[in-house]
């Protein structure tokens, strides 16, 4: 059953009127009927965690938003620019007025001034798409003043983002949303905080797919919700499969479910036949690296199961490598990409990145030694833990755990 | 709330001011130098360069009761975050624990350390930077002993990238700390400099026309922690280990910055000990560590060719070189001969010092009128009554509080005024800038330093010549805005005196002292008047008798003997040949001949603040000293030192054996000064935030403040409360005929005056003499912009570009002074423009 | 042109600049824009977006450069950013762009002879399940080969030619 891609399941749900006909705007229609308060207890009590990535309990992070505030904003985070998503791309593209009345149910939540659309810069057409939806939900009273004859005024808008994968950290994204570099803030205070937010406004920050799930907590009840999936991940999840495998693309299935169902019974298993699995970066390239053994395979897909093998679900970006991929070119790709995004703020990582790949480059070379493996491995550790975002620990990662699981992909390069 | 709260630092106590940094409060209470490089006490914290990292714990609190949990001995158990945490941007809390020398914080900025010099080139010898370094002290603490990254794998990037005419940029020195930057955006509001690209390639650029072109550019070059930037004026003159320090006092302005000279001996001046450098001295109250360009690179008339070096005599009707042996007793005996009719005029950069001797010398002769120079605007004797109050620093305006700045392009009077007012707005403080025409504070009271904050400030443009009219009617004409500056905590009204005659700008004072003493705003710290006297001392031309209206006098009614004494008549007024040729006897004493030679009998060179020992009373009436640190130009002397060995000459006393003797002598013997001496002037205390010590904080070593934090004179409301208001004088503006408009004088900081042209490096950056017409005057007129124009007033007449605009009140042009070679008029006046030529065509 | 005063802009200026709480908010929509107009983001546009947003050019310039989608040089006619990312990479990517590279003569992010294509590569596109894939002057072209390839490059050859005879004829 699709809660998320029912552009799958439904022909034009993308237009307005074959959306209302599917039960569209009806969460809209509860939650107006409800206190702000009551409906962060429902998204509370739905289970519901972010899909940005950290699955952060959604409910939870609205209910710190101070209700005295005068001004308040909703972001809603479309930059989806980890190496291996382009699920939210599928959500905006085939089931648009899902994620608008879903960031509407939010910005009523906490009693937002406005909502704004972060788009990464390439999804300008998904962008102008999203524009043309809001234009028709305000023609019929759903967006702007006194949505739905409530008296709840909210503007919706996009903003597109140009080519930072940066933006998508969430601090980032309120700085670029405001026309300052693209690069994280202070924290505290957090977004959610006076003086942290959009405009030192407190907002929220959520994840289209995060806020696409709204709808139907609302329309179907919390229990509805929280019936799928595992205990403590409820709900569906996109999962985004990509490299060697047969069928790739996004697959919803419930939390929980195993990699094995969705590599092999969905994904087709590998790609070519003679080549079988050899690892998989379950988050993009952000989250640590796992050999696909059999242990893995079983391993459900949820927050909780996924600490147990080492890795993280993240925002399930599954990308798969069969035994020819080396795995020292593999943490070369991601090192580039992370050298190539790295905003440059903070010093271990702006150098750290900038270092390692030249390292690396160096081993991949035939140039390198065994000391320049150990040498990666420790201005990896020295990065981690100590920058300023997250994406310090993400460039780290895919040093040391390909390091960790595969000493000998890296060791063929030094030995001769 | 309580203000102190405790924190502990590596398993001690200490009672630290709530709400502070924890860089701070550990460097101030636990002396204890959290490395930084990034964080700046001045600016906001951004946690960019992770060189602060610490352990970071505080009371573990129960989920349900929120009470304090506690181990068995009942001490409070500490939860400590699991990452090192950034102690720049930590404020401190009650309970908290800090840990700075565990293993992991010490890994920790190692790793730092040696990511930083894995791209940032390790030639500290050559480096301007090299010895006074935080990077390079920080590595010798902490570092890393040797490079783990290979060489070849350096980037390699520009090294001498120019960011304007000031400043240098060598990128691959720059650690991305941003301070030049946030410098720029947050202390200055001009937001000039940013970072370009991102990750490794993150560069400090600007695309500013002009580049990196403001007053304050020089101060990066202290805080940048590298040696990434560098002045024109300094870069590669010096190593810094070689350089002597000594404590000085900005000549240029009434802020009186205090400054430190770097001195080193040098081979192109005979080995003799020159200024490489001028840098901020911290004064928190003064200049907090803030100096403008002008004062830090305007040092360069102190050693200029064309300093006067020898006295010199009219004999036989030509001026002829002499030397002090002889020029003493013939200026005494023709002093003698003038029969008591003697009088003085003294510049505003005379030390108090000097001006003592030179008051007891003309009074000693039986004269009595005492000239201040320039006379163009007065209230000196208002501001010394209900000016701001004892204790005042500008630092502490903000939320509240209110400035009403008025009749001033403060800026170019006064720039460090105009920053650290600015930055008072910024936190909060209402800012209102009153003025006939725009000037560049008005842009920060109306809009803010950037578009998108919310600021608290208001503009009023008045008429030609109405300041005074403004002032006494504000609350009549702009009820909302009065209000506001009468409710407001605290309230400083600054006032110029553009547009304005002599009477008019006294009329100003006392309608602005007027409003403070109404509305309760004087005799308490951070409340009263500000003026923008001319100068470095125009308080203390005030405080020992020297004034405006006497200088009038002895224009209109010329002594027989006249001693001009550090002002530059005939570049500053157009009538000053006319009158002149009047006075049977000129004695001028000065730094460099402004042409005053055809006229003088004796012209006898006199020394620089850099030669000798002085004091000054800046505006807000703290008395400064500074201290010698050059040796002579020639055989120039200490102003107070001939005039002083005059009065021996005349039999009248003793010269006194040092400026310190003669500050002795004045005290004792003006009020104002009574208990000020050089011992009292050279005390210091620890400034807050403290960049002294091992200079963890800064780029740059000349700080400290070694030579005295100085002492201000109370103001009489300072002493017993409550004034009365008093009326405001008569005054006199011109009146306008038909065809003419109001010629009002204005101040530029960079301009053509004598001891500014041999600052060559600014040179470019003075603008050519220009005037700013009203656009519907222009139109009416036939005058574009651009177009060659003559104003004709009286007896000056000059040519200038015409800048038309909208941004002036009608009828009036604002004509700065000295950028022309021949004087403008000394104030406003009436006068008449017409087109002569009209404006070369762009491109032609 | 201009983007200041030209009529094919200015209701998307304005709408940009009043959706934001602050001027400085529309800096990036506005960039765009000056993109658009100039083919790449030259310093009069610069000038213009910081001119209408109240900003000194510094403050804009910083933002363009630290944007990828934001040319600070001329582009060819066709802007052919390839994803290279490890997804695609998986897939083949890699040697589709050398060979996309060789096939056009020109070296990474270089404009061919004529002035038609420049090539470069770029991180993931969020369209890991169509590689080998580009982005055409911000238009995803997805499920890319050679074939494919040699017959866009020609039809694009094309129609820039068509409407360069379009403009010459005008
Ligand atoms: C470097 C970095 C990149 C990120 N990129 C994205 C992204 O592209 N999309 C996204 O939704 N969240 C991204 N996140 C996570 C966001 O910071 C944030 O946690 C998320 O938007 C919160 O929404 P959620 O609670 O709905 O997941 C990123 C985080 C980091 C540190
Ligand atoms: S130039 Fe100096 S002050 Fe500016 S960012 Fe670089 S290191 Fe910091
Ligand atoms: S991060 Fe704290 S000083 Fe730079």
């Amino acid at each position: 059953m699709h809660i998320l891609l029912r552009g799958r399941d439904i022909d034009n749900i993308k237009q307005l009127a074959v959306y209302e006909k599917h039960d569209g705007f009806a969460g809209m229609k509860k939650a107006l009927a409800m206190t702000p308060a009551e409906v962060i207890d429902v998204v509370k009590a739905s289970g519901l965690r972010g899909r940005g990535g950290a699955g952060f309990p959604t409910g939870v992070k609205w209910s710190f938003i101070p209700q005295h505030e005068p001004v308040k904003f909703v972001t809603i985070n479309a930059d989806e620019s980890e190496t291996g998503t382009f699920k939210d791309r599928e959500i905006m593209e085939e089931n648009p007025y899902q994620l608008i009345e879903g960031s509407l149910i939010c910005a009523y939540a906490i009693q937002a001034k406005a909502v704004y659309i972060y788009l990464r810069g390439e999804f300008w057409d998904i962008g102008d798409q999203l524009d043309e939806c809001i234009e028709a939900l305000r023609e019929k009273g759903f967006v702007g003043k006194n949505i739905m004859g409530s008296g709840y005024d909210c503007e919706v808008y996009t903003h597109l983002g140009a080519g930072a994968y940066i933006c998508g950290e969430e601090s980032a994204l309120l700085n670029s949303l405001e026309g300052y570099l693209g690069q994280p803030r202070v924290r505290p205070p957090f977004p959610a905080q006076k003086g942290g937010g959009l405009y030192k406004e407190a907002t929220v920050v959520n994840n289209v797919e995060t806020l696409a799930n709204v709808p139907y907590i609302m329309s179907e009840g919390a229990d509805a919700f929280k019936a799928i999936g595992t205990e403590q991940s409820a709900g569906n999840k996109i999962y985004c499969v990509s490299g060697h495998v047969k069928r790739s693309g996004n697959y919803e299935l419930p939390m929980g479910t195993t990699f094995r169902e969705l590599l092999y019974d969905h994904a087709g298993g590998p790609l070519y036949e003679d080549r079988p699995f050899k690892a998989m970066l379950p988050s993009g390239g952000s989250g640590p690296i796992v050999p696909l053994t059999d242990e893995v395979l079983d391993t459900p897909m949820s927050y909780e199961d996924c600490a147990n093998i080492g890795t993280i679900i993240g925002s399930a970006s599954i990308i798969v490598m069969d035994e020819t991929v080396d795995m020292t070119w593999v943490a070369s790709k991601v090192t580039k990409f992370f050298k190539h995004e790295s905003c440059g703020k903070c010093t271990p990582c702006r150098e750290g990145t900038y270092w390692l790949d030249k390292v690396i480059d160096r081993i991949l070379d035939g140039r390198g030694s065994p000391d320049d493996v150990k040498r990666i491995a420790d201005v990896a550790e020295n990065m981690a833990g100590t920058t300023l975002c997250a994406l310090g620990d993400f460039a780290a990662n895919p040093i040391i755990h390909t390091i960790r699981h595969f000493p000998d992909d890296f060791a063929q390069h030094v030995q001769s | 709330m309580s203000d102190t709260v405790t924190i502990n630092v590596d398993g001690k106590d200490y009672q630290v001011a709530a709400g502070s940094n924890l860089v701070d409060a550990a460097k101030w209470h636990a002396g204890n130098d959290i490395p930084v490089f990034c964080y700046h006490p001045k600016m906001e914290p951004v946690g960019m360069c992770r060189m602060c990292l610490v352990e970071l714990g505080s009371p573990a609190r129960d989920r349900a009761s929120g009470e304090v949990m506690r181990n068995e001995d009942g001490s409070p158990q500490i939860r400590y975050f699991p990452k090192l945490q950034t102690a720049c941007t930590t404020t401190v809390s009650d309970g908290m624990h800090v840990k700075t020398n565990t293993q992991e914080v010490i890994d920790a900025r190692n790793d730092v350390l040696e990511f930083l010099l894995s791209s940032h080139p390790l030639d500290c010898p050559i480096c301007d930077k090299g010895g006074e370094c935080p990077l390079q002290n920080l590595t010798m603490r902490h570092g890393p002993q040797s490079s783990r990254m290979y060489f070849e794998d350096k980037q390699l990037l520009e090294k001498h990238y120019p960011l304007g005419d000031l400043i240098f940029l060598d990128r691959e020195r720059c650690i991305q700390c941003a301070r030049c930057v946030r410098f720029q955006d947050e202390v200055v509001g001009d937001d000039v400099l940013a970072f370009h690209e991102r990750g490794r390639r993150l560069q400090i650029i600007t695309n500013s026309e002009p580049g990196f072109d403001t007053y304050f550019s020089g101060n990066t070059t202290d805080i940048c922690p590298v040696g990434a930037l560098t002045t024109t004026d300094f870069r590669f003159g010096a190593r810094p280990w070689e350089l002597n320090e000594v404590p000085s006092i900005s000549p240029w302005d009434a802020a009186g910055e205090n400054i430190s000279l770097s001195m080193r001996l040098d081979r192109d001046f005979d080995g003799k000990a020159v200024i490489k450098r001028v840098m901020p001295r911290q004064n928190e109250r003064v200049n907090e560590i803030w100096i403008s360009d002008k004062t830090r690179f305007g040092h360069h008339f102190t050693r200029s060719d064309d300093r006067l070096r020898q006295p010199m005599m009219r004999t036989g009707g030509a001026l002829r070189e002499s030397n002090w042996g002889a020029a003493l007793p013939a200026l005494a005996s023709a002093l003698q001969a003038a029969d008591g009719d003697v009088a003085a005029i003294a510049g505003s950069s005379m030390s108090n010092e000097d001006l003592w001797e030179l008051r007891q010398l003309v009074e000693d002769l039986g004269g009595s009128r005492l000239g201040a120079w320039m006379p163009t605007q007065g209230g000196a004797e208002i501001a010394s009554e209900v000016g701001v109050g004892f204790g005042t620093n500008l630092g502490q305006l903000g939320r509240g509080d209110a400035i009403l700045v008025i009749a001033s392009d403060l800026e170019e009077e006064v720039p460090i005024w105009h920053l650290r007012l600015k930055q008072a707005q910024d936190r909060g403080a209402y800012l209102v800038v009153a003025n006939a025409r725009h000037t560049r504070l008005e842009d920060f009271a109306v809009q803010g330093a950037r578009n998108d904050k919310v600021v608290e400030g208001d503009a009023i443009r008045y008429g030609a010549g109405d300041a005074v009219e403004a002032m006494r009617n504000l609350s009549a004409d702009h009820p909302a805005i009065a209000e506001r500056l009468s409710g407001a905590e605290n309230l400083v009204i600054v006032a110029g005196a553009e547009g304005l005659t002599l009477s008019g700008s006294q009329a100003l004072a006392q309608g602005a002292a007027n409003f403070l003493i109404e509305s309760e705003h004087i005799g308490r710290r951070n409340n009263g008047l500000l003026l923008t006297l001319p100068g470095a001392n125009g308080m203390g031309l005030h405080y020992l008798g020297f004034t405006p209206a006497a200088t009038l006098d002895i224009m209109a009614n010329p002594p027989k003997a006249l001693i001009v004494a550090q002002a530059e008549l005939l570049d500053d007024d157009p009538v000053a040949r006319s009158w002149l040729s009047q006075v049977e006897t000129v004695i001028y004493a000065n730094l460099f001949d402004d042409g005053i030679s055809e006229l003088a009998d004796y012209v006898m060179p006199i020394q620089s603040f850099a030669e000798r020992d002085g004091s000054y009373v800046n505006g807000e009436r703290r008395v400064q000293r500074f201290y010698t640190a050059q040796g002579p130009i020639g055989q120039s002397l200490p102003a107070w030192k001939l005039f002083g060995g005059l009065r021996q000459e005349l039999g009248a006393g003793h010269l006194k054996p040092s400026a310190a003797a003669v500050m002795l002598d004045l005290s004792a013997n003006v009020d104002s000064f009574t208990g000020i001496s050089y011992k009292e002037l050279a005390k210091v205390k620890r400034e807050f935030p403290d960049v002294g010590g091992r200079d963890q904080y800064y780029g740059g070593t000349a700080y400290t403040n070694t030579g005295g934090l100085g002492i201000q004179i109370p103001s009489a409301s300072d002493k017993r409360k409550g004034r009365r208001p008093r009326r405001v004088g008569g005054y006199e503006q011109p009146s306008l005929e038909e065809n003419e408009v109001l010629i009002m004088p204005v101040t530029r900081l960079y301009n053509r005056q004598r001891n500014f042209r041999p600052t060559l490096m600014l040179e470019p950056r003075i603008l050519s003499p220009f005037a700013i017409v009203n656009a519907d005057d222009a139109a009416a007129m036939g005058i574009s912009d651009g177009d060659i124009v003559e104003i004709v007033a009286g007896e000056s007449r000059v040519r200038v570009r015409a800048a038309v605009s909208e941004e002036i009140a009608a009828r009036t042009v604002a004509l700065p002074r000295h950028l022309t070679e021949e004087a403008i008029p000394l104030t406003v006046t009436a006068g008449r423009i017409r087109m002569v030529a009209e404006a070369i065509a762009a491109g032609g | 042109m201009a983007i200041i005063g030209n009529s094919k802009y200015e209701e998307r200026i304005n709408h940009h600049i009043a959706k934001y709480e602050t001027k400085r908010s529309a800096v990036m929509p506005l960039l765009y824009i000056a993109q658009e107009e100039y083919g790449w983001v030259n310093q009069d546009g610069i000038n213009e977006v910081a001119q209408l947003l109240n900003l000194d050019p510094t403050q804009v310039k910083s933002i363009a450069g630290f944007y990828t989608m934001y040319s600070e040089k001329p582009k060819g006619v066709y802007w052919l950013q390839v994803c290279t990312d490890l997804p695609c990479a998986l897939q083949g990517a890699d040697d589709f762009h050398a060979w996309l590279k060789e096939e056009l003569g020109v070296e990474e992010g270089g404009t061919s002879a004529d002035g038609m294509f420049t090539v470069e590569h770029v991180m993931c596109l969020a369209a890991c399940d169509k590689a080998p894939m580009l982005q055409c002057n911000f238009r995803y072209v997805e499920d890319l080969d050679q074939n494919k390839m040699r017959e866009l490059l020609a039809k694009w050859r094309a129609e820039a030619a068509a409407s360069m005879n379009g403009r010459s004829a005008e």
